[in-house]
């Protein structure tokens, strides 16, 4: 408390120059993932993946640059990544035609586009807050869909537009034409772009985002315009969408209606959901696992969509902070060392959990078979097992088990949650001494 | 001289219910202004519609020499009144330190830039760590505002209001729901950080407004029924009976 | 001159059932806060139950019974899934209902398949009610227009004479005063819930075989039914109305225009290049679009929406 004033400042900047060094390793760590990740993935499945997972990071964070920073739910925001991305696009088209550009600074121009679509859109929306404001975004994506679809002149209709991103001007050797050597690209502009939003978060907008996101009312008379703090943001966040909209574009060379729609709005959403709002790694986190489960699940099984709306539930019911949000709160608990007799409490969920999850899966993989069988299709394996959907009792066993599973869970997860409480009360209690 | 803050005939209704009547108030420069009044007075409305968080019926408002009538509650505060809460208003999930910090950021001149970093406002960041000290809050630097005690709440809700460093200040009951410790150094606080500002505030502890206040103002069912120094509130007759009652007895 | 009558007529049948989705979302929003994302998913719910229904045994059953049906989810959703969420806040519950819309839209073509199934109007009123210059009037449009002004009067009743109503009325224009008033506020906003629910499930059972019944028709309607309750102001009834009849008449008025947007606005001195990519564009190309057009609209001269009672 009576601490001489120097002493304090001295502390605060050593603090300030450790976490200035924390975050430059960070970084630098991410650099080095990033340059040896497609050495680790080189099959074209793995450079996809990473490359998806590199459009994808910047997406969600922009996204949560509204969601998790500004307290935002937008409902469109594939719009500004699309747009962005036919900017990108049409640009790519002329550099084809021999316009002196190098293809790998074109997500710039998803940029632009972005952020200049970002200005209406925001001007309508941003001034009204919560279900309002994203109620309003639902209504202009649906406009900027129809809008698309209405002028094939510009967008292509059905087909979309596409361009070739080996058209352009080499740089350094590179006309990036192969999936290996667009990676690098894209990679450089994840990293850009993310250092670039995380260092959004450290200024005076970025913090007033925060607090708009916490309490409107008392930012009005903090002295600011919450509308306008909104505003701006949106118009950030428009930006960053846009920079992954143009890295999509060069990704995979051709733009469609579906990249502004409804479901890549809705994937995004549940990326950054599941990945954790409330963290700046929580969307990074997010569209890693789902790029990834959506890629190899995506191929396993038609179910896909319903389990990522099942999970995307779970997450919502059980664990609003996503994954980050889960990591977050035990990370003391491990500190504090009481991970081992947590670890006891969770284990002893797991085998309810996993009769839990059979059953779900059991019963979504026959429903799915019986609408293939349905239309002519072989139904096809579950579990190593021949699976018959239109026998009747072949039900009954993942429905005994999911409902086994449940009940179970639902007596055991009171002791487990208790045993969380209790280790992370006695994890605070320590560090509070 | 120029009042801080001049209110002229306000009114004030919901529907059918009249809440202000003719409201008229001059507060001199520099110097610490109370009002009271029982419960449903309108107390709190007035602060209301001094910074323009609800709309005037009637009435115009003057702020050092300048009609803020109608105005948003940021561009009043951009023009020298801050204000604080009688239902503890904070961030709830930022720091006590990243809460003052938001509070000082308007008069910092942090405007809206994205571009430059927060810590470097670094006059900012020292005004922040020495409210923090007086506010005795020095420990709880890193908490976030929903895991403070009441009492730590209503100490930062006070904060924002002053930390900006506003020419005039509203608060409205400092004091609620504070021990009698508690409300002693908030006296203290309130006196030194009142220096060469306008304070005007809704009490209603009588220790705290007889001690703090150079005038009060006595509101009582939607009315102003006395206005003046202690010593004359406290002699006036209508104000014993509408108001004070025993408890003038006890201060007299 | 009578296909214009026609014209009107249809698009006061949509608009009034629009209208008979969004009350039931706005009394939702109003009271709760919540938007509810799948309120257009039990709409869809509404009409394939039916269907069901209708198929073993036939649709005056099934004009009752479904929408029962969909109000039991409703209060079990409200229940057992938005209660429980309700802690972490209005943001958590608007998600919610997203994935909840998500999995119907899911779940329902694994039951009933992807593509239309034969809901049919029923044969008792499948008869021209009138013919008007030589064009018929089928009478299922007139019970369809009937079931809605019913619906109407009998909410208008509800709200404005009953007790519950009262309460509900007082919830949506001050959500924290009724609580303190001593009402059982959580019991409200599951009755409120399921009502909702159910009457989204009765605008689906009378026009699920008036239009047709597929998977995508949550989808389809889902995003007008937010346009009409924003544009309406949230909480608001009669604000609701306007905008539903507004956007049903325009709509409907519009798929019949197929002048081009160059020629039209020429007509009006507004030069816009009759050969150019807008210049093209018909007004039934973009009758899609005109719903949130007008929301835009709206809500850029009155951010509150026609008849905003909420802030949030």
């Amino acid at each position: 408390m009576s601490q001489p004033a120097t002493t304090l400042a001295a502390t605060k900047s050593r603090h300030a120059r450790q976490g200035g060094l924390k975050i430059a390793l960070v970084f630098g760590l991410a650099i080095v993932v990033a340059l040896i990740a497609p050495h680790l993935f080189a099959s074209g499945f793995g450079l996809s993946l990473l490359n998806r997972m590199a459009i994808a990071i910047v997406f969600a964070l922009s996204f949560n640059m509204l969601l998790g920073q500004g307290g935002m739910l937008d409902f469109g925001h594939a719009v500004f990544f699309g747009l962005g991305g036919f900017a990108t696009m049409h640009l790519l088209k002329w550099v084809d035609g021999g316009l002196p550009l190098p293809v790998a600074l074109l997500p710039l121009a998803g940029a632009l586009g972005g952020a200049f679509v970002a200005v209406p859109a925001g001007w309508i929306s941003t001034r009204r807050e919560g279900t309002a404001f994203a109620m309003i975004t639902l209504g202009i994506a649906e406009l900027a869909v129809a809008l698309v679809v209405m002028i094939p002149q510009w967008f292509g209709g059905e087909e979309g537009v596409s361009g070739d991103r080996s058209g352009g001007m080499p740089l350094f050797g590179f006309d990036f034409g192969a999936a290996s050597q667009i990676y690098y690209v894209l990679a450089f502009w994840a990293l850009i772009a993310a250092a670039l939003m995380w260092g959004v978060t450290r200024t005076p907008l970025g913090r007033l985002a925060n607090a708009v996101r916490d309490n409107p009312l008392r930012v009005d008379f903090l002295g600011y315009d919450p509308a306008r703090i909104r505003f701006l943001t949106f118009i950030l966040s428009g930006f960053f969408a846009g920079i992954a909209g143009g890295m999509q574009a060069l990704n995979d060379e051709i733009l469609t209606v579906s990249n502004i729609g409804s479901q890549a709005s809705g994937a995004v959403l549940l990326m950054t959901y599941i990945g954790g709002v409330g963290t700046f790694s929580g969307p990074i986190i997010g569209a890693v696992l789902i790029t990834l489960l959506q890629m190899a699940l995506g191929t396993l099984t038609d179910a896909w969509q319903l389990y990522s709306g099942l999970i995307f539930v779970a997450m919502v019911l059980w664990a609003p902070g996503g994954i980050s949000g889960i990591i977050r709160s035990h990370a003391p608990i491990l500190r504090g060392g009481l991970g081992g007799r947590l670890l006891a409490a969770y284990l002893a969920l797991l085998p309810a959990a996993l009769v839990t999850l059979a059953g779900i899966i059991g019963l979504a993989e026959l429903a799915y078979r019986l609408q293939a069988v349905r239309g002519g299709g072989k139904p096809g394996h579950l579990f190593g097992l021949a699976v018959s959907p239109t026998t009747p009792w072949q039900w009954l066993i993942p429905l005994a088990l999911f409902l086994f599973g449940a009940a179970l869970l639902s007596r055991l997860a009171p002791g487990a949650r208790a045993a969380w409480q209790e280790a992370a009360a006695f994890a605070a209690g320590r560090r509070g001494r | 001289m120029t009042s801080a803050l001049s209110l002229r005939g306000l009114y004030k209704s919901f529907g059918p219910t009249s809440i202000l009547r003719d409201i008229s108030l001059d507060i001199a420069a520099g110097t610490r202004h109370t009002i009271i009044g029982p419960n449903g007075a309108g107390k709190s409305t007035l602060f209301h519609l001094i910074t323009g968080r609800l709309r005037l019926d009637r009435g115009e408002v003057w702020l050092a020499g300048e009609n803020i009538t109608g105005l948003s509650p940021h561009a009043i505060f951009r023009r020298g009144l801050a204000r604080s809460f009688q239902v503890t208003s904070l961030f709830p999930r930022l720091s006590v330190f990243e809460n003052l910090r938001i509070a000082g950021m308007r008069n910092a001149g942090c405007g809206h830039a994205f571009w430059r970093r927060l810590d470097g406002f670094a006059e900012l960041a020292e005004q922040v760590e020495e409210m923090l000290t007086l506010l005795e809050l020095g420990p709880r630097r890193d908490v976030a505002a929903d895991a403070l005690a009441y009492a730590e709440q209503r100490a930062l809700e006070i904060g924002l209001a002053l930390v900006g460093g506003a020419h005039t200040i509203l608060l409205d009951e400092p004091t609620a729901g504070m021990s009698r410790a508690e409300t002693e150094r908030t006296v203290t606080l309130l006196r030194r950080l009142s220096a060469g500002r306008t304070l005007v505030m809704i009490e209603h502890d009588l220790s705290v407004v007889f001690d703090l206040a150079d005038t009060i103002t006595v509101l009582a069912d939607g009315g102003v029924i006395a206005s003046g120094p202690p010593a004359s509130v406290r002699g006036d007759a209508r104000v014993r009976a509408a108001y004070l009652g025993a408890a003038a007895e006890v201060l007299t | 001159m009578q296909e214009a009558l026609f014209v009107l007529l249809n698009g006061l049948v949509y608009g009034l059932l629009l209208f008979m989705l969004s009350s039931g979302l706005t009394l939702i929003v109003g009271m709760m806060g919540v938007l509810n994302f799948a309120h257009a998913s039990f709409y869809m719910l509404g009409a394939y139950f039916a269907y069901t229904i209708s198929v073993g045994l036939g649709f005056w059953p099934a004009l009752i019974a479904a929408p029962l049906l969909v109000g039991v989810l409703g209060v079990a959703v409200e229940r057992y899934g938005l209660r429980a969420v309700h802690r972490h806040g209005k943001l958590a519950e608007l998600l919610f209902t997203v994935g909840l819309a998500f999995i119907i839209g899911e779940i329902v073509p694994l039951i009933w398949g992807r593509s239309a199934v034969p809901y049919r109007v029923p044969a008792l009123l499948d008869f021209p009610a009138f013919t008007l210059g030589g064009i018929q009037y089928q009478a299922y449009r007139l019970f369809m227009m009937a079931v809605s002004v019913a619906i109407f009067a009998g909410l208008y009743a509800a709200l404005a004479r009953t007790r519950l109503g009262l309460v509900i009325r007082a919830a949506l224009t001050h959500p924290d005063m009724v609580a303190m008033l001593g009402h059982d506020v959580p019991r409200v906003f599951t009755l409120v819930f399921g009502a909702g629910c159910a009457l989204a499930g009765l605008a689906g059972v009378i026009g699920g075989n008036a239009f047709t019944t597929t998977p995508g028709m949550a989808e389809a309607l889902g995003a007008i039914v937010f346009a009409v309750v924003i544009m309406g102001g949230l909480g608001s009834i009669p604000g609701a109305l306007i905008a539903s009849l507004a956007i049903g008449l325009i709509q409907t008025v519009s798929i019949t225009l197929d002048m081009p947007l160059g020629a039209m606005l020429g007509h009006i001195g507004l030069p816009l290049d009759p050969h150019g990519a807008l210049g093209q564009i018909t007004i039934a190309h973009a009758a899609p679009a005109v719903p949130y057009l007008m929301l835009v609209l709206v809500l850029a001269l009155h951010p509150r929406g026609l008849m905003g009672a909420r802030a949030d």
